[in-house]
Parts: C-alpha cells; sequence; structure tokens
C-alpha cells in the first residue's frame, strides 16, 4: 500500500483497465480517463439538449425515463449494494406519490406548499422504509422477498379500498377513481407546471442524486454495505451493525423512492391505483439489472433502455427494424463467417421460392393475400408467401414450429445448424410478415421480453456491470 | 357447520391446484437455485393445451369420447406442453445463465414471461376461454358427504392431486433420478463430484415441475371456467408465496404452503371479508414467517464464514 | 443492443414514436389534408368524387394487458369502421393505433403523442374513466379542440371536467337507478351487491346500493378484486334469504364463474348483471342483464354491419359497438366538414361532432350529444337470458 487511506481496490483500477480488449477498448480507455464529474456533466449537458430536439410527448417520455432512472437508483442502493431483496420497493413509489397528491390537492382539502410538502413525504417515506426493514431482521434472503412483496400488495388493496377498511375511514385515497388536480412543484414562485420545466427538474435533481450516490458509496456506509452484501456473518463478526445498515439502505431508498412519486404525481396531475402495480416493479428491476447491478452510471443506461425500447417498439417501422436487424445479428452471431450468412440468406429466399411455388401449384392463387407497404419494400416480394384468407391460422402454426426450429438450432452444431436455421429464419419473417407486423401493440410485448431475455444471456451481468462470482 | 365444511372442501381444491403449481417452483429453487417467474406461463399453456385437446374432441356438449377419456387425454396434452415450454425455457433462457449472479435470471424469466404472454394473446386472442365443465360433468354429479354436496370435479381435482403428491414423493425418495435431484439440491458440486449428471437433473427437475403445472391448469380450468393468457401471472405469484412460506426448497413445504394458503383464502374470505382478501391472507403468512423465518419445513440454511 | 435502439430511434421518427401511421394493409404516409375545391356536393355517400378530404384519426385502448380481452374487439371494431367507411366514401382517412394496458401513466404519454402529431383530429378512448382522467388532462392542458370520443367510460361527470370529451354510452347515472328501479319493481327485499374494485364498478354498486336502501332494501355489500378467479367462499357467504345477486362487473367470464358456483352451492339468488356482464361468456339462463343498447343482432341496419364484422374478426363482445358508432360520429364529422369546403382540423371537426344529429346508430337509438359531451337519448335496456343463451328484452 503506497498511500494511506487509500482502498487498494481503487489503486489498482488501473491496471484492470488495461485488460480491456476488443475494438471498444481504446474508446473505453479514453473514458475511464475522463473524471467521474466530468462524465457526469458531460451526460447532464446532453440530456439537457434533448427537450430542444424532440416533440412534448418526447419529453413526456424523457420524463419517464429520468423518474425510473431515479427509482432504479434508489433501488440499487438496497439490492446492488446491500445486497438486500426488496419487492416491495413500489409501494414506497405509490405511498410518496398519495401522499403528495393527498396534501397537494383538493382531497383533504390542502394545498401545502412544495417547500413544506416535499420534506414531510420524503421524510415520511423514509420512516416507512425503516419500518419495513424490521422484519429484516429475521428473515432473509427470499423469505424478506416475499414480505416486501406483500407490502406492496397491501398498498395497492388499500389505497383502492380505503374507505372500506373496518372502521369506514373518510376517503383519502380516492378508491379506484384515485387523486386528480394534482399542483405541480412549486418553488419561489416559480411552478413547474410544463413538461419542460419538469424534466429539467428531474435532470437537476437526478444529478444531485447522483453526486450524492457516488459520495455514499465511497464512504464507510457504502463499504460497510458492500460488506453486508458479500457476507453478513462475516460482517455481523467485524462489528459491522448490520441491522442499522439494513435500516439505513431501506430508508434511503423509500426516501428517494419517495420523492420521485411526488415528481410523478405532479406531471401526471393525479394519481391512480393501478399506477402502482407490480408490473412496474417488474421494470425498475429489468432496468437495474440490465444495467448492471450496483454500477451508477449501469444502473441510469438499464433506464433509458428500458423506458425507451417499449415506446420505440409502439412505431412499427422501428419494431419492424429492430425484428430483422435482431435477426441478421443473431445470425452473425451463430454462424460467425460471413460467407456463410450469405449462403443462409439465399439458402432462406430459395427455400421462400420453393415453397411458395408448391403452395400456388396446390392451392392456386386464391390463397394470396395483400403484402403490407413495409420499408423494406420490395426485397420480400416474389419469395415470402403472403397469405390472404387463411392468414391468421397459418401463421399461428408456423409461430409454434419456429419457437420448435429456434430450440432446433440451439441444439445442433455445425452442418445440421446450418440446415436447421432456413427454415426457421424463413417462418420467423413468415410470421412477422403475416402475422407481428400487423398487430404492433401485441408485438410490442413480444419483443421487448425477447429483448430481454436475450440481452440476459449476452451479457448476464448487465450492459454496465461487473461480473461477478457467487460463492456459495 | 355446513358452512365451514364448505368452506373446507373449497380451501382443498385451491390448495391443491396451488400446492402442484408451487413444487414446480420450489424443486426447481431447490435444484438452480432461483425462482423461474415464467412457471405461471407454462402453467396457463398447459391450460390452453387442454383447452384445445377438448376443441378437437368436439367441445364440452359434443364429445365423440367418453367424458373420462376426454380429461385424461387434456391432462396429458397439458403435460406435454408445459413440459416442452418449460424444457425450452430452461434450454434457452436459463442454462447460459447457470454462472451469472442471482438476479440475472430473474430479469430473464420475467423476459420470457411477457414473451410467453403475447405470444399466448396472438394464438389465442384476448378472449377468455371456457372448458364449461358443468356441461362436461354436471354439477349434480358428486357426492354428498354429511350437509354439503361436492361437485364431482372438486373431487376430481383433489384426488388428482393428492395422487400426484404421492408419486412424487415416493419418486424423490425411492428412485435413483430422484436421489440424484436432491443429492443436486443439497449440494450441486458435490453431486458433480460424484458423478451426477447435473445438466440432466436439471431437465428432469424442470419436466417434472412443468408437468405438474400443467395438470394444474387443466385442472383450474375444470373447476373454474375462465382461462386466459394473464392467469398465470396471479396464479403464479400465489404459489411462489406458497413455495416460500412451506419453506423453499423443500417438497413437502410445497405441498403444506400450497393448502396452507388454499384454506386461508377460503376460510378468510368467508368469515372475515372478501374484499381485503389478498391481504389477510398475506398477512397471516408474513406474521408466520417472522415466527419460522425458514418457511414450515425449511432448512435453516448453515452460514460458514 | 442500446446502440441498436439509438440507431432506430435515430433513423425512426425523431419524436417518441407514434407518429407514423398504419392502416391494416394499406400505405404507410400521411399527406398534409388539401382544402376542396368542389362547389356543390351532393350528400348521399358513395356519389362523391375521391377528392382530397384527409385526416387521421387515433385509437387508445387496453390492446394488451389485464382487459386485452376489452381492448382487441374496441380496436377491432374501430379498424372495421375505419374500412368500412373508407370504402363507402372513398376517401382515405389514416389511424393510428395506441395500446395503453389499462394504465394511466401511458394514456397520458399517448395523448400527448396524438397532440404532438398535427395530422390528427381526433380519438377514440380511452376505455377506463381514470385513463380519461390522464389523457383529458393533458387534451385539456395541451389542445381543448381535440375531440377525444371514450367508447365505454361511464363514470358521470367526468365529460362536464374536459371540453373535448365525448361519449358513445350512457352514464351510471343511468343505469344505476335504472338497475335499482327494475330490483324493487321485481320485488326485492334482501340483495347482495359485489363489486370488483375498479371504478365503474364501485361507482354502479354504489348508486344502486343508496337507491334500494332508501327504499328499505336489504343490501349486503361486498367487494372481490378482479385477479380473484375462485369465488366459492364469498359465494357461501350470500344468505340463503338473498333475492339477487347484482354483479356489476367488468369481466364477464368471472361472473359466469360466479354463477356456476352458485348453483354448485344450491344458492338459488337470481344474478343480475350489468352492462360489463353483456357477453357470450356469461350465460347463465335466467339471469337479467342491463345493456345500454337493444340487442344489434335484431335491429335490421345493424345485423348487416355486425355480419360483416363477425366473418373478418369471428368474436365480438358488448364492448365493441360503442366503438364503431363514436368512430363513424367522428368520420361523418371530419366528411361533413370537407364538404363545406374547409380543410379539417381539430377546431372545425369538433364543432361538427358537436352537431351530431344521427337518426340511426348502430346501436339502435338516435346519437347525438349535451353540451357537456354525453349521450342525450342514452338507456339502459334489461334483458333476460334464456336457457338457449339468447336475450329477451323485459323493460
Amino acid at each position: 500500500m503506497s498511500q494511506i487511506g487509500v482502498d487498494r481496490w481503487v489503486e489498482e483500477s488501473e491496471s484492470r483497465q488495461q485488460q480491456y480488449s476488443g475494438w471498444t477498448a481504446p474508446a473505453r480507455r479514453a473514458f475511464d480517463k475522463v473524471r467521474p464529474g466530468w462524465r457526469l456533466a458531460l451526460f447532464l449537458g446532453l440530456a439537457a439538449l434533448y427537450p430542444l430536439l424532440v416533440s412534448p410527448s418526447g419529453v413526456r417520455i424523457g420524463i419517464t425515463v429520468l423518474i425510473l432512472a431515479m427509482l432504479a437508483l434508489g433501488l440499487n442502493i438496497v439490492v446492488g449494494w446491500a445486497g438486500l431483496l426488496d419487492l416491495g420497493y413500489v409501494a414506497f413509489y405509490g405511498f410518496g406519490a398519495y401522499f403528495y397528491a393527498i396534501v397537494s390537492s383538493d382531497q383533504l382539502p390542502a394545498h401545502w406548499p412544495t417547500w413544506v410538502a416535499i420534506p414531510v413525504v420524503v421524510a415520511a417515506t423514509a420512516l416507512l422504509g425503516a419500518l419495513l426493514s424490521l422484519p429484516s431482521r429475521r428473515l432473509v434472503g427470499d423469505y424478506l422477498a416475499i414480505m416486501t412483496l406483500f407490502f406492496a400488495q397491501v398498498f395497492v388493496e388499500v389505497v383502492r379500498n380505503f374507505s372500506r377498511l373496518p372502521g369506514e375511514p373518510t376517503d383519502i385515497t380516492g378508491g379506484p377513481n384515485g387523486i386528480t388536480g394534482v399542483d405541480p412543484w412549486t418553488v419561489f414562485g416559480f411552478s413547474f407546471n410544463t413538461f419542460n420545466r419538469n424534466f429539467y427538474l428531474l435532470l437537476g435533481l437526478l444529478g444531485l442524486l447522483i453526486v450524492g450516490l457516488y459520495r455514499l458509496n465511497d464512504s464507510r456506509t457504502g463499504r460497510a454495505w458492500r460488506a453486508l452484501r458479500e457476507d453478513t456473518l462475516a460482517a455481523e463478526h467485524m462489528t459491522t451493525p448490520v441491522n442499522r445498515l439494513k435500516m439505513l439502505a431501506f430508508a434511503v431508498g423509500a426516501a428517494i423512492a419517495g420523492l420521485s412519486g411526488t415528481i410523478f404525481a405532479a406531471v401526471q396531475v393525479g394519481v391512480f391505483p393501478n399506477n402502482f402495480m407490480l408490473v412496474f416493479l417488474i421494470t425498475v428491476y429489468a432496468a437495474l439489472i440490465l444495467g448492471g447491478l450496483g454500477s451508477i452510471p449501469g444502473v441510469v443506461v438499464g433506464a433509458i433502455a428500458v423506458a425507451f425500447t417499449p415506446e420505440i417498439l409502439r412505431n412499427p417501422g422501428a419494431a419492424g427494424w429492430l425484428f430483422y436487424i435482431g435477426l441478421l445479428t443473431l445470425l452473425l452471431v451463430t454462424l460467425r463467417k460471413r460467407p456463410m450468412v450469405a449462403a443462409v440468406v439465399a439458402g432462406v429466399v430459395a427455400f421462400g421460392y420453393l415453397l411458395r411455388a408448391a403452395s400456388l401449384a396446390i392451392w392456386g392463387d386464391t390463397i394470396l393475400g395483400v403484402p403490407n407497404d413495409t420499408f423494406t419494400g420490395g426485397f420480400l416480394d416474389g419469395w415470402l408467401l403472403i397469405l390472404g384468407e387463411h392468414q391468421d391460422m397459418a401463421s399461428n402454426y408456423a409461430f409454434v414450429l419456429a419457437i420448435v426450429g429456434v430450440l432446433g438450432v440451439i441444439l445442433t452444431r455445425g452442418w445440421w445448424r446450418v440446415v436447421a436455421l432456413i427454415p426457421t429464419i424463413y417462418l420467423a419473417v413468415f410470421v412477422w410478415e403475416n402475422k407481428l407486423a400487423l398487430q404492433p401493440s401485441i408485438t410490442r410485448q413480444l419483443l421487448f421480453g425477447g429483448v430481454l431475455m436475450v440481452m440476459m444471456a449476452v451479457r448476464p451481468q448487465g450492459l454496465l456491470g461487473t461480473r461477478r462470482v457467487e460463492i456459495t | 357447520m355446513e358452512f365451514f365444511l364448505q368452506q373446507t372442501v373449497n380451501g382443498l381444491t385451491l390448495g391443491s391446484v396451488y400446492a402442484l403449481i408451487a413444487l414446480g417452483y420450489t424443486m426447481v429453487y431447490g435444484v438452480l437455485k432461483f425462482l423461474n417467474f415464467a412457471h405461471g406461463e407454462v402453467y396457463m399453456f398447459g391450460a390452453f393445451a387442454g383447452y384445445g385437446v377438448l376443441t378437437v374432441l368436439g367441445g364440452p356438449s359434443a364429445l365423440v369420447v367418453p367424458v373420462w377419456l376426454a380429461i385424461t387425454l387434456m391432462f396429458v396434452a397439458a403435460m406435454t406442453v408445459a413440459t416442452g415450454i418449460g424444457v425450452g425455457l430452461e434450454r434457452f433462457a436459463y442454462r447460459p445463465l447457470r454462472r451469472a449472479s442471482r438476479l440475472a435470471p430473474l430479469i430473464s424469466a420475467i423476459g420470457a414471461s411477457f414473451f410467453l404472454q403475447a405470444a399466448a394473446l396472438l394464438l389465442f386472442t384476448a378472449n377468455s376461454r371456457s372448458y364449461d365443465a358443468p356441461t362436461l360433468i354436471p354439477i349434480e354429479s358428486g357426492v354428498t358427504v354429511g350437509p354439503i354436496d361436492i361437485w364431482a370435479v372438486r373431487i376430481l381435482v383433489i384426488i388428482t392431486a393428492v395422487i400426484l403428491m404421492i408419486l412424487l414423493t415416493l419418486w424423490v425418495n425411492r428412485s435413483r433420478a430422484g436421489k440424484a435431484v436432491r443429492a443436486v439440491s443439497f449440494d450441486t458440486e458435490a453431486a458433480a463430484m460424484m458423478g451426477v449428471d447435473v445438466d440432466r437433473v436439471i431437465v428432469i427437475t424442470f419436466i417434472i415441475g412443468s408437468a405438474l403445472a400443467g395438470v394444474g391448469g387443466v385442472m383450474v380450468g375444470l373447476v373454474f371456467g375462465r382461462i386466459f393468457h394473464l392467469m398465470g401471472f396471479i396464479a403464479g405469484l400465489k404459489a411462489f408465496t406458497a413455495a416460500v412460506v412451506g419453506g423453499i426448497g423443500s417438497i413437502p413445504g410445497a405441498m403444506l404452503g400450497g393448502l396452507l394458503i388454499g384454506f386461508a383464502e377460503a376460510y378468510t374470505t368467508s368469515y372475515i371479508s372478501s374484499t381485503f382478501q389478498n391481504l389477510i391472507v398475506f398477512g397471516l403468512l408474513i406474521v408466520f414467517l417472522l415466527v419460522r423465518p425458514h418457511g414450515f419445513l425449511g432448512r435453516p440454511d448453515l452460514a460458514k464464514v | 443492443m442500446l446502440a441498436l435502439s439509438l440507431v432506430v430511434a435515430a433513423c425512426g421518427d425523431d419524436t417518441g414514436g407514434g407518429d407514423t401511421t398504419t392502416t391494416a394493409g394499406a400505405t404507410d404516409t400521411t399527406q398534409d389534408a388539401t382544402p376542396t375545391t368542389e362547389g356543390d356536393v351532393t350528400t348521399t355517400e358513395g356519389a362523391q368524387p375521391v377528392d382530397t378530404c384527409e385526416a387521421t384519426v387515433g385509437f387508445i385502448g387496453p390492446v394488451t394487458g389485464p382487459v386485452a380481452f376489452i381492448g382487441e374487439v374496441q380496436l377491432n371494431w374501430f379498424n372495421y369502421a375505419l374500412d368500412t367507411f373508407n370504402e363507402q366514401s372513398g376517401y382515405d382517412f389514416q389511424m393510428v393505433e395506441g395500446d395503453n394496458q389499462f394504465d394511466t401513466a401511458q394514456s397520458a404519454t399517448l395523448a400527448q403523442q396524438f397532440l404532438d402529431n398535427a395530422d390528427m383530429v381526433a380519438a377514440v378512448g380511452p376505455a377506463g374513466s381514470d385513463q380519461v382522467d390522464a389523457a383529458g388532462a393533458v387534451y385539456e392542458a395541451g389542445d381543448p379542440n381535440f375531440t377525444f370520443i371514450s367508447p365505454s367510460s361511464t363514470r358521470s361527470g367526468i365529460t362536464a371536467q374536459y371540453t373535448g370529451m365525448f361519449r358513445t354510452v350512457p352514464t351510471d347515472d343511468d343505469q344505476g337507478p335504472t338497475t335499482a328501479d327494475f330490483l324493487l319493481a321485481e320485488g326485492a327485499q334482501n340483495v347482495f351487491i359485489i363489486d370488483d374494485q375498479s371504478s365503474y364498478s364501485v361507482g354502479l354498486a354504489d348508486s344502486v346500493e343508496d337507491n334500494l336502501g332508501a327504499a328499505d332494501v336489504t343490501v349486503n355489500r361486498e367487494s372481490v378484486s378482479q385477479d380473484v378467479t375462485d369465488f366459492s367462499a364469498l359465494v357461501g357467504t350470500i344468505p340463503d334469504e338473498a333475492d339477487f345477486v347484482y354483479l356489476p362487473w367488468q369481466v364477464a367470464a368471472n361472473g359466469q364463474i360466479f354463477a356456476n358456483q352458485m348453483a354448485e352451492q344450491g344458492k338459488e339468488a337470481v344474478i343480475f348483471g350489468s352492462d360489463g356482464m353483456d357477453s357470450e361468456d356469461f350465460t347463465q339462463a335466467g339471469s337479467y342483464i342491463a345493456a345500454f343498447a337493444p340487442d344489434i343482432a335484431a335491429i335490421e341496419g345493424s345485423q348487416t354491419v355486425l355480419e360483416g364484422y363477425l366473418e373478418q374478426y369471428e368474436e365480438t363482445n358488448t364492448f365493441g359497438p360503442p366503438v364503431y358508432a363514436a368512430a363513424m360520429v367522428i368520420f361523418e364529422a371530419i366528411d361533413r366538414v370537407c364538404q363545406t369546403g374547409q380543410t379539417p382540423d381539430r377546431a372545425n371537426v369538433q364543432a361538427e361532432v358537436r352537431n351530431t344529429d344521427q337518426a340511426e346508430s348502430i346501436l339502435g337509438s338516435p346519437i347525438s350529444f349535451t353540451e357537456d359531451g354525453d349521450l342525450a337519448e342514452g338507456r339502459f335496456f334489461i334483458f333476460q337470458i334464456q336457457e338457449d343463451g339468447s336475450k329477451t328484452l323485459v323493460q
């Protein structure tokens, strides 16, 4: 140790960076040379340009992305740093949102000024987080997860049926109708009531949060959390105050969630029970893990990917791009040699011609339907069979066969794999053009699920995460 | 008294179904140490497979084969389809992530869940399907135990579940393959060093777990009658809870947990309130977990530093 | 993959998506509507020349998600209406599909996307009342001239809050008292009401409970969440003295399960379902349902429309026809705007929608709107389900 007070891990980071390989290596080395502060400033600067380039709905989506990023950062503390599986995180988010809505609308009525409401809400949510951490003294791992899951469900049910609780309390949550007419944040008379303003507000808060989190991570608490995550028993023996740390992790995570909740309520100008269901929790987890558990920039990148992808996929053209490029990429990755790829594509086209000729011979012209006018233009005409009347039924069978074909491709090697690839790819394109492209909403879900699966298979540690070795 | 008996039967039926699904969760967890969130979708496809067979055989009102044969075929079809999907999931979504952190397969499972739900929407459309069991097996048929009448379908469900659970316990405790499964769930590395083919064991586990879930799907279709693309999500959640409460990784624990949740639901809904049904059931389970932090029959993990 | 998505975002539109338009099998471009120069244009459809009246109409609905069976049928009817109108009029209106998964946050985002789309003049949807709140807030703040017609939101009073909102279904204010009056007329003494915790359901249940309570009928009120599929325990708590069980549910299939389990446990109360239960999924003989339209298969004009729809899409439910009605209202309004020689834009289309005065519609009753946007002549019909599954009109 050459420097007192500096972690050896930090010291040796230079030598670890030399190990970057591949064609991204120079970029990554250069990027690492930039100090974290400047990296953050660069990110914030680029993000600040975003509203100027897109339409208002784009800014709205940007707001969704930033809220998700904040949530994921908060969850990162609990799951990534302290290693506690918290499946009830969305309840803190909801609590913050509802509390803010109750005190900033006509529900009570109460219109607390923002500088009073926000600290109260955040503090209350933190307190709730601390309370929820109490069972973690007894429960570990998956058992704690169940407990927190229960809490998430409790929250939604209570909020939705508040007036029916025993004792018939007055309805402060609005029941299934939610609360509307929530005030926006107002600071010194400046009201954040447009999308752009809220976007910049979120960006500013995110920046502050990231700076705070970096400092937290490098502090004693951060190191204690890491110890807690890696080996709780050992940490306890080393006199780390394990229970207090768990409480702190939960509380800080909850506070961040509560803050995000208030902005969510302000932007949507209302809160409804259905906003805080488990499906949203899954989204936050996806953002967290996809980006890389434990890594702050990773989490932000993950949030951007997870929030943008479904919105982009709404657009049938974009979904088509993703599909075809994805198909080609998978082909390249599976086959590795360029000539092989060309051969396979040729094989698929030939297969298509044969199938089309055979079908026309057997059933005649009547089975043909109107081709979609996609960006692939005329490339598909002629060899891809687009059906008319029996499109639905044939596509269903083709879909199942395509899945079987994918399994076949995975299970085979060498030449057999090439042979399995050709009909599989043809079927995939067939199903796409005959069914999926015509139902963009369902295809959106399909593709999103597929992207998640593929991304985790390709990079299990997440986009910017570090590989972990689990020592059981 | 009659009321109580009725609710007991209801609880038993529900519990049997939850137990079957929970078994799949617990077996996979025991072997792979991870929760297969796409298990609910396997169950859903099993239910649809049963529906497909029923339609092919003429539908509930015009069956071309005797009812018992139809139901057997439905079970077989459901098991086959569910197993296929389960094995496919293992091969495609989970095997590449064997060495990764615990949470990576979680996201893959969630992605698989979305994918399968969307696939079900595409293949079956959003309309619920119904087995229309009252036409298959009229409501009047059944036994009368004391003051209450029990529908034949409920009896079928309970008996089938019990038989399957007995068979599973025998298999796990007596057969070689079962021994291998137990070995792998106890200590994967040691089992591998002893010559157990871990990959094969994992595939076998998935096969059995998925088959059970498939059967569960058909049962739900028979008793409750509504099959739709999202049914796996809720049932999966409850079964997951059942598996954990019974002690995750323990097969008898999953059975017990499932029954517990079934009874809890039946009794709380009827005696307390149906509005906060989920809340109360989960609340009871949580209180219970706090008392026994490793689940009913779970093994406390010996932690070594 | 991240790079991919960025590339895609760059290559696609630079807005967040949803700008490009699509009809099933039609072209993928939109053009600016150019002013028509015809003078006297005859008003019979089909006799018009294919002129350049162009517009884009949006659709927001829960196409995937927990109530996909509602959204799927709504989308199909919308597309059917579009294709039918385009065919009959010779126009080429475009549509944009928006899936909100029954979620309020996505509804708000979609509403903003629609507002950003300069070619879009009106939209059908959202389906649920809370989504209407979310989307309505966006529309009201962004462009109150944007017309949006909800085909299934029934909460009373929301049309007054949003300028551009209309709806083609009657409200809970009609259904509640109609139901209560019918039950009283049938001599109900003891009614068991179960809501499914959605805002639609709670509103109706409250209304019926209040009306019945005012007439001194014993009312038991319970509630159960939509994802529960086993009601055996709840059925067991129905008192034997109950005459009627009122189920204002959105998911008719659950209602059928409930009915089966009632039969199983020997409960003899008669089920009365709200309009959400008006579906092929619920066929319990002897039950009553309320519906906002008479049996459209029995209305002559609507029969052909229904047959045409079933030929193409095979299945339908009660949520479909109001979408058709709503879509037609919009299309006809745009048509009227074009015939006066103007270019359709949001303001004049909304004005024409307010002037809607159709003597006939697929729903079997005339369509015109009150000042707020509610149906001027909506009423509820009560049917009883027969042994063979058909419905007979009772009131």
